[in-house]
């Protein structure tokens, strides 16, 4: 019997890796992709928890709602990534440091 | 002439200032001593005819102009003419007039004959500047200008060691002297508020007797300590310059000079001087000062006749006597009566430049008589003359009327002189009593003492034989009168030294015109029998002193033996300068290694352990600075910089690196928030 527990492991596990992939990853496109695990552990969560909602499906259209939000989101986050390569020619976010003292 | 007496005393004493101007100018070109002649001449005939004769007869009269101005006071300068002034002023033409003359003949030949007009005219200048001063800084002036043109004069022959000595010895106790003076008139000043004569002693200055009448001004206590040391000091400045024990010791020395120059300056002005200048501030002293100055007169007096004994330099024996004369001046203004010192002061003036004339005459022949003969022996020594009476009768005949005069016999001036002081200085004793009777006794034992000096002087030069008379070629005496410009000016003078020129009654001395003019009051009554028996006890006394030296030193019956140890001390002068020597010149020596080693180790010793002691705290300091100061602020910064350089590695600009730590903030707040 799978209960919601499990699928708050498996959201758990998501997040993790994909916040693994925003730390770690030398790669911004990378980073987006963890990014946009995290955001999907997000909306894994929501549709669990809309098993509890007063209101019919509420959870699962927050969920439509939050994909479409990150495709534009990710929409936008390449876009930076091309301008960021446009001017430094890499993507690695160690080399983008411009922002420290 | 219609000159008024301002002018004419000014061009008196402006025209030896010329001629001394002329003759630097000329230098070398000027030897005959023309100019100097000529311009004291003329100041001769100005001062009498012009300036004396107008004054004595009438009115005082005076001019002056604004000198310098500080704050609100100003100082004047400018020419008081009274009876003292012109008097003073004659005097010291009437006098310089035959030395002038003197001189051409006795300096004829000296190499630097140019510098020697120069100087007297210096001098006349000086001196007759002196006299009419109406300031008592402007009299000042002129009195260091005297003392500086006697210093020239002392030391004309300055390869001669002996007159570089003299003349600085005369320089250096005149020193003292003119800052007694200084003294003096600072002091005055402070009290007063001004220096002018007349303002000072005029008729209705601060320091006359009618001062009460004028109220409007304030009145002073002549008592009080700080005029008491005003006298002093004026005291002390006439003690040097009319050669007062016992800063005398210089006189003796200046004979070092030319003998018209000792006949001119060390007898009849620059020494005067002094006398002068206590008659022009006499009104200042109070009893105290008059009583010191009488004492120091008779000391003088009395010490230097001693001394006079003693001597075997003919110019040192008047020299001595000058400052014996000089004492009873003293006596006389002590006394009270300063018309006595003046009176003695004038007579003095004739007689000892007529001694000293006639000692230059002898000495200039003894001289000639040391050329021709090639002999070695000192020319002004007594013990190497006598007999001279034969070879030059004038000259003995002058030095007779002289020393008659200075011993104070009738019919010559200086009995009138002579014995108005010592008259008054009776009547002074009789007025005071008691002790004070020793003043009278002493200058009566002086003036026997001085007849006796100034007989064995004439006896041992003119009498007995001439100690080098096989040495005189018999035909054509090398030793003969002195020429005519030489006798002439001792011949007016011996004149001068007779009564007649101060009174028509030659054995009354109130009857001279000097005193009737000065007309001085003396609060002590007249003693009629003194006037009577002191003249008489003091001719008695004279006539015994040269019978005593007659048999002596002609008759050959000499008591004692020559290295006699009074007579030894006498002719050292009662050792006064090995005294001075050892006290002042050797104290003042042994003071300076004293003060050089306090200076050198006390002093340079404190200066150095300072010095040492401020390097080591500054090395302390700068070891503070260094560690402990620098040390907290470089802790405070180097914390501060480690703690931003902590802070600084996590703005690394990693955009990761943020979010790892925002993550662990998270982290820590949730952490926090479930131990909660």
């Amino acid at each position: 019997m799978i209960s919601i527990t499990h699928f708050l492991v498996v959201s758990a596990i998501i997040f993790c890796i994909g916040l693994y992939a925003v730390l770690a990853k030398r790669n911004a496109i990378m980073i987006l992709v963890g990014i946009e695990l995290m955001i999907n552990a997000a909306i894994l969560n929501f549709v669990a928890f809309s098993r509890y909602d007063k209101i019919n499906y509420g959870g699962q259209v927050f969920a439509l709602f939050a994909i479409v939000l990150a495709a534009a989101a990710v929409a936008v986050g390449l876009a930076i990534i091309l301008n960021v390569y446009k001017y430094y020619k890499t993507i690695d976010p160690s080399n983008i440091n411009e922002l420290r003292d | 002439m219609n000159i008024s007496p301002i002018v004419a005393s000014l061009l008196v004493v402006v025209l030896p200032f010329s001629a001394f101007v002329i003759q630097a100018i000329l230098g070398r070109r000027s030897v005959s001593g023309n100019v100097a002649l000529m311009a004291i001449s003329l100041s001769s005939i100005l001062s009498a005819g012009c300036v004396f004769f107008v004054v004595w007869t009438g009115e005082a009269t005076l001019e002056r102009i604004t000198w310098f101005t500080i704050g609100t006071k100003s100082f004047s300068v400018g020419i008081l003419l009274n009876k003292l002034t012109v008097f003073m002023q004659l005097l010291v033409c009437i006098i310089a007039l035959p030395v002038h003359l003197y001189s051409r003949a006795y300096m004829k030949g000296d190499d630097g004959l140019h510098r020697y007009w120069m100087y007297l005219s210096l001098f006349c200048f000086a001196m007759l500047g002196l006299t009419i001063s109406i300031n008592l800084l402007q009299l000042y002036i002129f009195w260091e200008l005297v003392g500086f043109a006697s210093y020239l004069l002392i030391g004309f022959w300055f390869t001669r060691d002996a007159a570089v000595q003299a003349n600085k010895k005369a320089f250096l106790i005149n020193r003292i002297g003119d800052l007694g003076f200084l003294i003096g008139i600072a002091l005055l000043y402070a009290q007063v508020g001004t220096l002018d004569l007349v303002e000072l002693f005029g008729k209705s200055g601060f320091f006359s007797t009618e001062t009460a009448v004028h109220d409007s001004l304030q009145l002073l206590d002549k008592n009080s300590a700080w005029i008491t040391c005003a006298g002093l000091a004026f005291l002390l400045g006439a003690m040097a310059k009319s050669a007062q024990f016992p800063l005398h010791v210089w006189l003796p020395d200046a004979m070092e000079g030319p003998t018209s120059v000792s006949s001119l300056i060390h007898a009849a002005t620059m020494v005067a001087a002094g006398i002068f200048l206590l008659c022009t501030v006499f009104p200042l002293f109070n009893e105290t000062v008059l009583l010191v100055i009488t004492g120091i007169g008779t000391i003088t007096a009395f010490s230097a006749a001693i001394f006079a004994l003693g001597q075997y330099d003919i110019k040192k024996i008047l020299a001595f006597s000058t400052i014996s004369q000089l004492g009873f001046m003293m006596v006389g203004v002590g006394i009270g009566a300063w018309d006595t010192a003046m009176l003695h002061l004038a007579t003095h003036a004739f007689f000892k430049c007529l001694l000293f004339l006639c000692a230059g005459a002898v000495i200039h022949e003894m001289s000639h008589v040391k050329a021709h003969t090639n002999l070695t022996f000192d020319p002004q020594d007594l013990r190497n003359m006598g007999g001279l009476r034969h070879y030059m009768p004038k000259t003995f005949l002058c030095m007779l009327i002289g020393a008659l005069a200075l011993s104070g016999f009738p019919l010559t001036a200086g009995y009138l002189s002579k014995d108005s002081i010592v008259v008054t200085a009776f009547e002074w004793a009789a007025s005071h009593g008691g002790s004070y009777f020793i003043i009278p006794a002493a200058l009566i034992l002086v003036s026997v003492l001085t007849a006796f000096y100034i007989g064995r002087l004439v006896f041992k030069t003119f009498f007995g034989s001439f100690s080098f008379r096989e040495h005189i070629a018999a035909g054509k005496p090398s030793l003969h009168e002195p020429p005519s410009m030489m006798l002439w000016p001792m011949l007016f003078l011996a004149a001068c030294s007779l009564f007649p020129l101060f009174g028509v009654q030659p054995l009354a001395y109130q009857q001279t015109w000097i005193i009737r003019g000065f007309h001085v009051e003396v609060d002590y009554p007249a003693q009629h029998a003194a006037h009577l028996f002191i003249p008489l006890g003091l001719t008695i006394g004279a006539i015994v002193a040269w019978t005593v030296g007659w048999q002596w030193y002609v008759k050959q019956k000499y008591p004692l033996r020559v290295d006699n140890s009074w007579v030894q001390w006498a002719n050292r002068q009662g050792y006064l300068n090995e005294l001075n020597d050892t006290l002042f010149v050797k104290g003042t020596l042994k003071l300076s290694d004293l003060l050089y080693a306090f200076d050198r180790y006390v002093v340079d010793g404190l200066t150095k352990l300072v010095t040492w002691v401020t390097q080591r705290i500054a090395v302390f300091a700068y070891w503070v600075d260094k560690h402990i100061v620098d040390g907290l602020v470089n802790l405070s910064a180097n914390t501060t910089y480690y703690i931003g350089h902590l802070a600084r590695h996590v703005q690394n600009g990693q955009l990761q690196g943020y979010m790892g730590f925002a993550l662990t903030a998270v982290i820590l707040g949730i952490l926090y928030l479930i131990i909660k």
